[in-house]
């Protein structure tokens, strides 16, 4: 067998294998899931020595050519198997093998600690297994299969002990699952268009209603697995109760990459888009970039607050994709990959916190940066990342994709007339992007400290660090960007292009990094800076009778403004989630025909009798 | 490398942007004065400030996270030292490696407050975290205006994001402020940067009066004096996109020279002269002046622009 298939096979099967151990050897299990992981990312990076184009998964059937049943058996099963290498699919499923291995590293003390849920390593390698799957397979059937295991597993990495959790897995498993049976649909519609199911031979232009009926289908699927609007509600809900490194592995990372990637098949290979798709694209990326920041400001729970931001930093991503100039695509993937590192750096963080304090709102932390310095200085680097501010690798992605929009605006089309709002609401997001990481850090690790609070101390070493890994990979992307990230890594993926504007990230971030050596020799020469510890100035009010600031309420003056008012308060009622709206739906059907069911047999019998006159009416 | 350190630390970097900034200051300090009916300060007074800082002891509050406290200033004197890099490199006409686009400039025009408001946040200071929030809800209400305003003047000189082709397209086409989109731009990127100097009416985030200096008030000696910098800078930068963006960028030589330095005075002595004339507005006020009254402006102003008004 070769690499590529043998990162589908090794980690489903060592993770089924996980299933069987019992849980005494838990120890066992998180190493074994740490050393799977960290050998299928080995192999992922092999793949991408290996020749580009089509492979199969199982070589030697190849040479399986006999003529009968079983012969054609192998042949068709052989087909299914085709794996299609190339720079997207290799890259994305080098970063599936990554954030699985990161997450293992994480919960190596799980042995100490106990399992975020059951089972917790399986699941974990069996969901990189299928998302590898997924992301190399070539056949839309295997494809569909993989997806499909996709969100089983989603739903067994949430599902807890307590009530909430199983709401939040039955929600994330129904909403997944509508849009799989819409996907189904989806590649239903496209095989009476056109009969090939490989993904490779599929170029199909949306000119006819069936291909945009396909088009959309499959669209559903990628909006609903990477969490944009109006699709998107499972993801907060899964990230404010489930374990932060289910939602680091899945919601965070995983799942970006799946629903991105097929959204970058369905955009830049499957389908050619009329100017009307590509404007509807545009529209729901630009909504999900103001409609997650928005609730997310609101928050008072630190994990949910992250969630809001999972859906919001998808918009980036789809408005890229969505401009479908080499720039934007650009864009959109290259923000796809700091986005995984960042917010699975961020919930991973969180997820300390939430250990270490006991809490995950908001209100009942503060000061925490003295106590726990690491998670401190990764989650300042990811929040100053998510926030775009240069030289870090989130303003790089940005930068591109704000250049897309511009690039798009010299160009004809409905969208295209439309570019300052698409670039006012990309970085609208990003301010307010900044603002709610502003509440972030000031309410866990700035402002002021609580007493209550004064024992805390750092996470042990294996859950430390991912986060600082991830916080220098960060680093490392945003200060070498320009130079080799986006030619050597991100070009590859889609074309080359020549940049709209000019940054240059190596100079300015050296140029960032002598200042503060600069300002670190200030400060070390004492004879020039002399620095005494005081007491804070509170306008002489008495130091014992200040209360903290309440940090969840800062931008009330925003959700009480008139008109978001009454957005907000639709938001609380669900009028946005589609999920809640469904349920209403079910509900009242279900009422209605329960009316049907008196329990009467008479009415039971007129009912049979109705139907057979139908079916008479029908076939005669 | 070298030359870039240069243009980094020397010119028209960190030294010349502060010494420029630090006489601009003292022009509105002067006019200030003379409003008031005072004599106002001598012409060095902005660099005695800065001398009598560095004399002083610098003090930390004893419950604050200490690394970001002392370095927020570090990096918000590093981000506007590098937008005047950006922005007066091709006012000066200079072409080098060393640049930036519209965006750059727009993103590294915001890092000062924003490390700032971190800055504050870490002392723990009740006044402190009070004035950085209204800080950040300001940055979020001219956010939205200020880019407008930009993407407004890419479209006008041709959808380009480069300041010198900006500034090569006013030579040969005249000023963008000279149309009637191009004033209604103008106004409202003169309070735009009203509200980034955090000049009244919107120094919401300082008002001594009301917060003690807000953000800044357990700043003292060393790290003040970078703040003060970095204020200087500001001053300096601000007003000169202004001038690169509206009013036809810079010219070196003869007589341009003075037209040159009085384009920068008569941006700066508008933005005294409103400072001296109108009351601190409240938060609130200055969220709806930005978000409804500018916005509204800018995108009239956009769509006179498309019918090449």
């Amino acid at each position: 067998m070769n690499a590529p298939g043998l990162i589908i096979i090794v980690p489903i099967l060592a993770g089924l294998l996980l299933l069987c151990l019992p849980s005494a050897l838990l120890r066992i299990k998180a190493w074994t899931a740490m050393a799977v992981s960290l050998f299928a990312l080995v192999l992922a990076f092999m793949a991408i020595g290996e020749e580009k184009g089509l492979t199969w998964m199982v070589p030697f059937l190849k040479d399986y050519t006999s003529g009968d049943a079983s012969g054609k058996l192998v042949t068709s099963l052989l087909r299914l198997t085709a794996l299609r290498l190339d720079a997207i699919s290799v890259w994305m499923t080098i970063l599936a093998a990554f954030y699985a291995w990161i997450v293992s590293v994480y919960t190596l003390s799980s042995g100490k600690e106990g399992e975020p849920v059951p089972n917790f390593h399986g699941y974990v390698l069996i969901t990189l297994g299928f998302a590898a799957g997924a992301l190399l397979c070539d056949h839309l059937l295997f494809f569909l299969f993989c997806w499909g295991v996709l969100g089983l597993t989603l739903f067994m990495l949430i599902r807890g002990n307590n009530d909430e959790q199983a709401a939040a897995a039955k929600k994330s498993l129904i909403m997944i699952g509508a849009s799989d049976s819409l996907m189904i649909l989806g590649i239903g519609l496209l095989w009476i268009v056109q009969p090939s199911m490989n993904i490779s031979g599929i170029h199909l232009g949306t000119d006819t209603p069936l291909a945009v009926g396909a088009f959309l289908c499959l669209l559903a699927g990628s909006l609903t697995k990477a969490g944009a609007f109006p699709f998107h509600t499972w993801v907060p809900d899964f990230a404010e109760t489930g374990p932060a490194a289910s939602s680091a592995f899945l919601p965070a990372s995983v799942d970006k990459l799946l629903g991105i990637y097929l959204l970058a098949r369905l955009c830049l290979g499957m389908f050619i888009l009329n100017e009307w798709l590509v404007f509807l694209i545009i529209l729901t990326g630009s909504v999900t970039i103001i409609a997650g920041v928005m609730m997310a400001l609101a928050q008072h729970k630190f994990k949910k607050l992250l969630g809001y931001h999972a859906v919001s930093q998808v918009g980036y991503m789809i408005l890229g994709i969505g401009i479908g100039t080499p720039v934007g695509i650009a864009g959109g993937l290259f923000h796809l990959f700091n986005n995984a590192l960042y917010k699975t750096g961020l919930f991973l963080s969180a997820g300390n916190v939430e250990k270490q304090t006991g809490t995950d709102d908001i209100d009942q932390t503060g000061g925490l940066a003295a106590f726990m310095p690491f998670t401190f200085a990764s989650s300042l680097v990811f929040a100053l990342a998510i926030s775009g501010v240069p030289p870090l690798n989130g303003f790089a992605s940005k930068w591109l994709i704000y250049q897309g929009v511009i690039d798009l605006g010299s160009q004809g089309g409905v969208s295209a007339t439309l570019w300052p709002l698409w670039l006012g609401m990309a970085v609208l997001g990003s301010a307010l992007t900044l603002a709610s990481f502003i509440k972030f850090l000031t309410g866990i690790f700035l402002g002021a400290r609580r007493e209550e609070l004064a024992s805390v101390k750092e996470s042990n070493g294996f859950r430390c660090t991912p986060p600082v890994i991830l916080a220098l990979l960060c680093l490392a992307s945003g200060i070498l960007a320009s130079g080799l990230v986006i030619p050597r890594m991100i070009m590859p993926l889609y074309q080359k292009f020549d940049f709209v504007g000019f940054w240059n990230s190596e100079l300015i971030s050296i140029l960032v990094i002598l200042s503060f050596v600069l300002g670190f020799l200030f400060y070390a020469m004492h004879k020039l800076v002399k620095i005494r510890v005081a007491e804070s100035f509170t306008g002489g009010e008495p130091k014992k009778e200040e209360k903290p600031v309440v940090v969840g309420d800062f931008y009330l003056n925003i959700t009480r403004a008139p008109f978001f008012e009454v957005i907000y308060r639709m938001a609380e009622k669900k009028w946005f989630d589609i999920y809640a709206w469904g349920k209403e739906l079910v509900l009242a059907t279900g009422k209605g025909l329960s009316i049907l069911h008196t329990g009467l047999l008479p009415l039971y019998v007129l009912w049979a009798a109705a139907g057979l006159i139908i079916l008479l009416l029908v076939f005669l | 490398m070298v030359n870039d350190l240069f243009y980094f630390l020397i010119f028209p970097g960190f030294l010349f942007a502060a010494a420029g900034g630090g006489i601009l200051s003292w022009f509105d300090r002067k006019i200030t004065a003379r409003v008031q009916f005072r004599k106002g300060p001598p012409f060095l007074q902005p660099f005695y400030d800065i001398i009598k800082l560095l004399a002083k002891e610098t003090l930390v509050p004893r419950n604050s996270a200490k690394i970001p406290f002392l370095y927020a200033p570090v990096f918000a004197l590093a981000g506007a030292t590098l937008a005047a890099v950006f922005i007066l490199l091709p006012a000066f006409g200079i072409t080098t490696g060393f640049r930036g686009d519209l965006i750059v400039i727009y993103y590294f025009l915001t890092i000062p407050s924003v490390s700032w408001i971190i800055g504050a946040m870490a002392t723990g200071n009740p006044l402190a975290i009070t004035g950085a929030s209204r800080e950040m809800k300001l940055i979020l209400s001219y956010e939205l205006a200020f880019l407008l305003i930009l993407a407004a003047v890419i479209y006008k000189s041709g959808m380009t994001l480069n300041v010198a082709d900006i500034i090569d397209y006013q030579k040969q086409n005249g000023p963008l402020a000279a149309s009637l989109s191009g004033i209604l731009l103008l106004i409202a990127f003169v309070f735009c940067i009203q509200a980034k100097l955090g000049m009244v009416p919107f120094d919401i985030a300082e008002a001594e009066t009301e917060i003690t200096a807000g953000m800044f008030i357990e700043y003292s000696g060393f790290t003040y004096a970078m703040v003060k910098l970095t204020r200087y800078i500001l001053l300096l930068v601000l007003p000169s996109f202004l001038v690169i963006l509206f009013l036809g960028g810079f010219r070196w030589n003869g007589i341009g020279i003075l037209w040159s330095v009085l384009k920068i005075l008569a941006v700066v002595l508008v933005l005294t002269l409103v400072r001296n004339t109108n009351p601190r507005l409240k938060l609130g006020q200055a969220m709806r002046f930005f978000f409804v009254g500018m916005n509204l402006l800018v995108i009239a102003a956009f769509v006179l622009s498309l019918y090449g008004l």
